[in-house]
């Protein structure tokens, strides 16, 4: 039996486009139940997504309780031994009131998994496998949230170069979700029912890659 | 003093993906070493990949990515293993690299260029040019442009170099016109100076065992004795990869040139003898009588090295058609025990297709 954690934001809880955080697609639908099906029974599949998460930031608006990195270790602790962690943050940091290029997003996430690693949540005491995930880059139009995500969407396409940098020197696995799912047009930057299908497919297939020993 | 933690990532691939293949120095030992397990392995899933070479799976993870991204590798369609989840393949992308290779002879010039996976995309032989020439060799330079021409437009820059077969015995180098071992010497330079790409000599012989090693009949094989029928009979000792050369230059006289002057006495003519990619024809009771000795005299090789040397395969190369190479191969097993002898693998131009492969080695492969 793995268990996997699937850390991230509103994309990873299931927010349906153009809605609220209580507004979410079911167990099954969002990209973590996609996920957890195709991998089957051997897999148990943990779904930590917070809407609003960061990576790093205590967000003065928004609360300090959606500092990713703050999170991270009691949830870790609470869920170990893991034998995956998957990332999936970096859309939230993009706000403008953090004011942050793609590259420091990026090293928010190189942060976290130096916590990972300094915690050792995985099997005896192992660090577990870590696979960073790109989310893909906001469309143009994000309509009324254009003054929170002032500028954001240049540099949410840098975010995947930048992510994969990190996770390429700290060498950790890494998948772009850009490169098989666009944002939703509703808003701008949540998934759709059916990007939600592929993602977990996706992410299973990319999973299943890492060859697993038992 | 700062957290070296948080200083500046320092990846160890993705510096720059818009120059297409990276430069030879930043590819490190790790990807050489999964390079050099694809040359020898197709359609690696990437935990054999971690298994066979004792990299983490996110080590792992990290250089395949990059690799596919530069075009090195690609992916075949998930296998369904008997237990267990779907796996990926992974193999060498054919398209991925191209090199040529150049073997110099005393008659002919061979120019070869091979895709990743050995495939040969242009092959052409010159015959060399007469002493009274005063440039060296200039069509082969204008040959090498023709290969390249071969390429398409985008994989222009996957050259990884060009590789030369040169011929180092004194005796077959008596047999071409005077000064044509200094012409030869000269030519890398003037190749690299020409054209602008990297240019790698090795002893022809041992550039053809090379190449028997990365896309022939050895490919698998850590130790082999190494036979090279040319225009005489050649040996070389493969030990663990490494291909060793005695100290003393030493071939026998049983090679090409010796059925030559054996034909040379009949009423036939010997020149298919020194075509290539052309099957002789019935050269009679002469050829049967210089195979005889040929074998004899690989068997008695064979049998020195093998009172101390822990070696079970023999390969035995060479230009001349397949079935001659088969046939001798075939009689030297039959007449020793416990040894295991095959052709090899390469055929037309074994020196100019293993001098193709000493640029992937030294830009793709651990050195061993």
């Amino acid at each position: 039996m793995k268990t996997v954690l699937c850390f991230g934001d509103s994309n990873t809880h299931g927010q349906i486009p153009g809605g609220t955080p209580l507004d979410r697609f079911g167990h099954t639908e969002r990209w973590p139940g996609v996920f957890g099906q195709v991998l089957g029974k051997e897999w148990h599949v943990i779904e930590e997504g917070l809407s609003g998460r960061t990576t790093v930031y205590d967000d003065p608006i928004e609360g300090d309780i959606k500092n990713g990195k703050t999170y991270l270790r009691p949830c870790l602790m609470s869920h170990a031994p893991l034998d995956l962690i998957i990332l999936m943050l970096g859309t939230n940091d993009l706000k403008a009131r953090f004011n942050q290029p793609a590259s420091e997003i990026a090293m928010g996430i190189g942060c976290l998994i130096h916590d990972i690693r300094e915690l050792c949540p995985g099997p005896g005491g192992h660090c577990p496998e870590i696979l960073v995930v790109a989310p893909p880059p906001m469309l143009d139009d994000i309509g009324e949230w254009e003054g929170i995500f002032s500028g954001a969407q240049p540099k949410s396409h840098q975010l995947a170069h930048a992510f994969e940098v990190i996770a390429d020197s700290l060498e950790v696995h890494f998948f772009d979700a850009g490169t098989v799912i666009p944002s939703d047009p509703a808003d701008g930057f949540h998934l759709s029912l059916e990007a939600h299908a592929v993602l977990g497919r996706a992410l299973a297939q990319e999973v299943l890659n890492i060859g697993w020993s038992d | 003093m700062p957290d070296m933690r948080f200083a500046p990532p320092n990846p160890i691939r993705i510096a720059d993906r818009a120059s297409g293949m990276n430069a030879v120095s930043v590819r490190s030992y790790n990807e050489r070493l999964v390079l050099s397990l694809l040359l020898q392995n197709e359609g690696l899933s990437r935990m054999e990949i971690g298994t066979r070479t004792g990299l983490s799976a996110q080590t792992v993870s990290v250089i395949v990515r990059s690799l596919e991204q530069e075009g090195l590798v690609s992916k075949g369609e998930a296998v369904k293993g008997r237990m267990g989840p779907p796996t990926i393949p992974l193999s060498l992308n054919p398209e991925g690299a191209y090199s040529v290779g150049i073997s110099l002879g005393h008659l002919h010039t061979d120019v070869v260029m091979i895709d990743f996976v050995g495939q040969v995309k242009f092959y052409t032989s010159l015959p060399i040019p007469s002493d009274s020439e005063t440039t060296n060799h200039s069509k082969l330079v204008e040959t090498v442009r023709q290969a390249l021409d071969a390429l398409p437009d985008k994989q222009a820059g996957r050259l990884a170099g060009i590789g030369i077969a040169m011929p180092e015995d004194q005796d077959e180098l008596a047999l071409g016109p005077i000064g044509m071992a200094d012409r030869f010497e000269a030519l890398g330079k003037e190749i690299e100076d020409a054209m602008g790409i990297e240019v790698y000599v090795q002893n022809d012989i041992t550039a053809a065992a090379a190449g028997e090693s990365m896309f022939g009949a050895a490919k698998t094989l850590d130790d082999y004795i190494f036979f090279y029928i040319g225009a005489r009979l050649h040996h070389r000792l493969v030990l663990n990869h490494q291909i060793f050369q005695s100290r003393v230059q030493e071939s026998k006289p049983v090679g090409l040139l010796n059925l030559e002057e054996r034909i040379s006495k009949t009423t036939q003519s010997p020149q298919a003898l020194w075509q290539r990619g052309q099957d002789w024809p019935d050269y009679g009771s002469e050829k049967d009588r210089w195979v005889a000795d040929c074998v004899n005299s690989l068997r008695e090789s064979l049998d020195a090295a093998s009172q101390f040397l822990p070696v079970s395969t023999v390969i035995v190369s060479s230009y001349a058609p397949s079935d001659v190479c088969i046939e001798i191969a075939d009689k030297l097993s039959s007449c020793t025990q416990d040894v295991e002898v095959a052709a090899g693998h390469l055929q037309l131009s074994p020196k100019a297709l293993g001098a193709a492969s000493l640029p992937f080695s030294s830009k793709f492969t651990v050195e061993r």
